[in-house]
């Protein structure tokens, strides 16, 4: 019955308008009135979701981010992304892949690398004449590839979310999702290159030669050494995965301020500012889901879709395809973090125990999450591709078919084939 | 291209309104003038400083995580109060951050069936998600008070201050968030618009 | 009525977790199902700090905790948890089931907490790359430590650098050499796989600070006196249920952690480390009634 209240009120909430992170407060505060329980104790998992060491790396990676769109690190990485694929059929949505997928190496969510690459390249692309929706769709699907690069916070959510389900360092979460990343980055190339062709996108220009590839790689070479920074931090074991976000942002500061001289002092405070909204917004997010969590693992959600699930079938093909389908299903309406938080607790034992390994369903469950970053009622990238390449929801829907059969593809094979995600890790054992 | 010419990003409201998560392109139907009247403007300031606190925090947050690195390689000391305050200095980040993110409409949701409404209705429906917001926001301020005075006497390992400091946290978040959604709510009947303090 | 009792250990079958489980059939039996507790372990209702608060508002009637978790409410709770208190398990195991024992079980009741019985976690000592026998292997050692006062002391009066950091981060950290070294009882060593990265457990046995059973005051102090002793007396028959399957469990994680390659260290020089000790009990036993206690239990023969 507390169950009931819990999705009814969520619903209802959603449905109206609220704010997904005030739904769900809002609806954990109804289950736990009706449960005779005290509010307070709604608040207090809030407070406990929010202050866990490594999400202080969010912040830090929002932040590094946010430095990096002022201080034109995005802007060499389109150049140089431009000088490597810009002359092949429908060029700069080829550039737009490559570019997207080095920036979300080095920003650390979707969300930030579709604002600095789509703000560059969705205005560039239609000005050479492209479609609104082929640019909006190409921008939004490769900046997907940022949830999986090694910089993003989603990784470290989904490390605190197996918390007490199963031990995943980061460390193997981050090589396993090298992988997947450029398995996803040839699949968007893939639908990049069908519906410029089908739409017959013009060629631009011949190839640069490789001068000036190198050129710009180098111009860009300061900005995309934050990943190595990163990864290299991780690796060799000086920095903990919220130390090197910190560094992160010291080198973004260092790069952008004294390397490019790019980066104003306002454009730094407006930087600060805008990290703490966001910081705002996503932390939040994650205390609240982990108060929903709470009443999930009082009322026994996670056992009770266990057993659902095993009814239907034994087959861990099928296990793993139903764990897709509810996982898309939730991710179209419910936020990435909330989706990783809420969800983790409930799948991760069913599918550990249909043999996937846990590391490898974080990567499953990161692809499936990042889908829902560009599906409606609530697809956030899509938003903002949307208001930069100012068209509708509706009109992106048009040239979508491709790159979502591109995503599906790559999730298949992660779902499917373990190597794809485990064999990188494997060779750091 | 300059760097002042990308425009949207994560809590960028120029672009997205996120809390009803309708993209606000050029054909947007409903551009209000902006609120000016004493309250509001006593809301700006409020989200001004808090913003201010808020980059102070955070610039905070980093050097103590570096202080960390820091103590461990060059003094082989580490600095056991470090990690402590980054946790105490995040939840305030976060809990200015909400507050700020409510009055900037940066929060996301959904707006499936209310786009569907009569602007009449839209309006309503709107008054009433801010009063859920206002709703939460007062809960938040009165837990985090009982948390808050519950926990003073426990004083935090490593820091030396009480546990409900954290909770204090809540009760400014609550607070601000009551403010800035009443703020809404005026606006919205004097068919207003809230304008971001600082962007 | 069904007690709803939490737990952060991961498996259905750890030793406190099973103990819990067994006071509930013992509990329900006694009282012809009158009683009955629910376990709900893996951290499914939050972290032991967050768990006890729930207790003292109301959203919780039982908690397993670490004792530790309660020093900063209680400070007699500070006893059992100083270390090098114990000589040895069998010591540790006769002043918690002595007059000691009850004295701090009753200590929580301010905070709006009933101890009820006391599970042990064994001995916790240092594990790295390389032995540590005596005090002069300890100087500099990065060492992982539990984020708490006392245990930066301990640390500290050991030489070593103390490194505060969560449980999930310390694999790694041993792995990659940000820390050198860790703490814990032999069952977490396993537990975690820690001695896949630190194969040199050196038997410091530093502290052995209990678990704790507790039970909201509000709710114990509505309940009947019988009721109430069936209470304790249903906890008592699970401590002896529990430090029975805690030695099997200690014996076997001991199996496999050998088998697995890791050298346990014996020959630890004992008295050396125990009398660097002197400067965290002047800081932290600063109470004739702390004083008392620890006198007492050093005393229990
Ligand atoms: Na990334
Ligand atoms: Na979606």
């Amino acid at each position: 019955m507390e169950l009931t209240v819990l999705c009814i009120s969520f619903a209802a909430l959603l449905v109206l308008g609220v704010p997904v992170a005030f739904s769900i407060g809002l609806a954990s505060v109804a289950t736990v009135v009706y449960s005779g329980m005290p509010v307070a104790i709604v608040f207090q998992k809030m407070v406990g979701g929010m202050q866990v060491f490594s999400f202080l790396a969010i912040p830090f990676f929002v932040f590094a981010g946010e430095l990096m769109l002022y201080g034109g690190i995005a802007d060499r990485i389109v150049r140089f992304a431009n000088s490597l694929v810009g002359h092949v059929r429908g060029g700069l949505g080829m550039s737009n892949v490559v570019g997207c997928t080095l920036f979300g190496g080095v920003a650390g969510s979707a969300l930030a690398d579709v604002s600095a690459m789509g703000s560059v390249m969705i205005p560039l692309m239609k000005k050479e004449g492209y479609d609104a929706d082929y640019a909006v769709n190409v921008t939004t699907h490769a900046a997907l590839v940022g949830v999986l690069m090694p910089t993003s916070h989603n990784l470290i959510i989904f490390t605190l979310a197996t918390t007490g389900i199963a031990s995943v360092s980061v460390f193997s979460l981050i090589l396993a999702g090298i992988i997947p990343a450029l398995l996803l980055t040839a699949c968007n190339l893939g639908a990049a290159y069908y519906v410029a062709r089908k739409r017959g996108y013009p060629t631009r220009g011949g190839f640069p030669g490789w001068a000036e590839v190198l050129k710009a790689f180098l111009g860009s070479l300061p900005g995309l050494l934050i990943v190595v920074i990163i990864l290299a931090g991780i690796l060799s074991g000086i920095f903990t995965a919220t130390e090197s976000a910190a560094t992160a942002v010291f080198w973004a500061v260092l790069v952008t301020a004294l390397v490019y001289k790019t980066l104003s002092w306002k454009d730094f405070l407006k930087a600060c500012a805008k990290a703490c909204k966001a910081t705002g917004v996503v932390l939040l997010l994650i205390g609240i889901s982990s108060a929903f969590g709470y009443f999930m693992a009082l009322y026994e959600v996670p056992e009770k879709t266990g057993e659902l699930m095993k009814s239907v079938s034994d087959n861990p093909l099928v296990i793993f395809f139903m764990i897709n389908l509810l996982l898309f299903v939730l991710g179209t309406f419910l936020d990435m973090a909330a989706t990783i938080l809420v969800c983790t607790p409930i799948f991760l034992p069913i599918a550990v125990q249909f043999g996937m390994d846990p590391v490898q369903f974080g990567i499953v469950m990161l692809i499936n999450c990042a889908l829902g970053l560009n599906t409606p009622p609530v697809g956030v990238t899509q938003f903002v591709g949307c208001a930069i390449g100012e068209i509708s929801v509706g009109q992106v829907m048009k040239s979508i078919l491709p790159f979502y059969s591109a995503l599906g593809l790559c999730l298949a094979l992660v779902t499917y084939v373990p190597a794809f995600s485990l064999w990188l890790p494997s060779l750091f054992k | 291209m300059t760097p002042a010419a990308l425009p949207a990003t994560v809590a960028d409201n120029e672009n997205v309104n996120a809390a009803t998560g309708t993209p606000l392109t050029a054909s947007a139907t409903h551009e209000r003038p902006a609120s000016t009247h004493l309250y509001s403007r006593f809301c700006a300031f409020l989200s001004k400083a808090s913003l201010v606190l808020a980059v102070i925090g955070l610039i905070g947050l980093i050097l103590c995580v570096q202080f960390q690195v820091v103590g461990r390689y060059i003094f082989n000391d580490t600095p056991t109060w470090a990690e402590a305050l980054a946790l105490q200095l995040v939840l305030y980040v976060t809990a200015l951050g909400v507050a700020v993110g409510v009055r900037d409409a940066g929060h996301i949701g959904l707006e499936s069936l209310v786009s569907l409404l009569s602007e009449k209705w839209r309006l309503r429906v709107e008054i009433v998600i801010h009063g859920f917001v206002v709703l939460f926001g007062a809960l938040m301020a009165q837990s985090g008070w009982l948390w808050t005075t519950l926990k003073w006497s426990d004083i935090k390992p490593m820091l030396g201050v009480p546990v409900g400091a954290d909770y204090l946290a809540l009760v400014v978040a609550g607070v601000l968030i009551v403010l800035f959604s009443i703020e809404h709510i005026v606006a919205l009947i004097r068919n207003e618009e809230v304008v971001p303090a600082w962007n | 009525v069904e007690f709803r009792s939490a737990d952060v250990h991961n498996s259905d079958d750890y030793p406190t977790v099973a103990a819990v489980k067994h006071m509930s059939e013992v509990l329900q039996q006694k009282s012809g199902g009158k009683y009955k507790i629910k376990v709900f372990n893996k951290s499914a209702l939050g972290t032991e700090k967050e768990t006890l608060d729930q207790v003292k508002i109301g959203a919780l009637e039982m908690n397993r905790v670490n004792i530790s978790s309660l020093n900063s409410m209680c400070p007699k709770s500070l006893v059992p948890t100083m270390p090098f208190l114990f000589n040895s398990i069998e010591h540790m195991r006769k002043v918690l089931d002595g007059p000691v024992g009850e004295e701090i079980l009753q200590g929580c009741e301010k905070e709006g907490l009933v101890g009820l019985a006391f599970y042990d976690s064994g001995a916790r000592s240092i594990y790295a790359k390389k032995p540590v026998r005596t005090l002069a292997d300890a100087k500099g050692l990065k060492i992982r430590v539990q984020p708490s006062d006392l245990w930066v002391a301990v640390a500290a009066a050991m030489g070593a650098n103390a490194t505060p950091m969560p449980t999930g981060e310390v694999y790694t950290a041993l792995k990659t050499g940000l820390i050198d070294a860790a703490e814990n009882n032999i069952p977490s060593y396993e537990g975690f796989k820690h001695y896949e990265a630190a194969k040199v457990y050196s038997k410091t046995m530093h502290s052995m600070a209990p678990e704790m059973l507790v039970i909201s005051k509000a709710i114990f102090d509505k309940m009947s006196k019988a009721d109430q002793d069936m209470f304790r007396a249903a906890a008592k028959e699970s401590v002896t249920f529990q430090r029975k399957k805690w030695d099997e469990q200690d014996a076997k994680a001991l199996e496999i952690v050998t088998k697995a390659g890791a050298q346990i260290v014996s020959d630890v020089d004992l008295p050396a480390f125990k009398n660097a000790m002197a400067p965290v009990y002047a800081k932290f036993i600063n109470t004739p009634d702390l004083q008392r206690l620890v006198k007492a239990a050093q005393d229990t023969k």
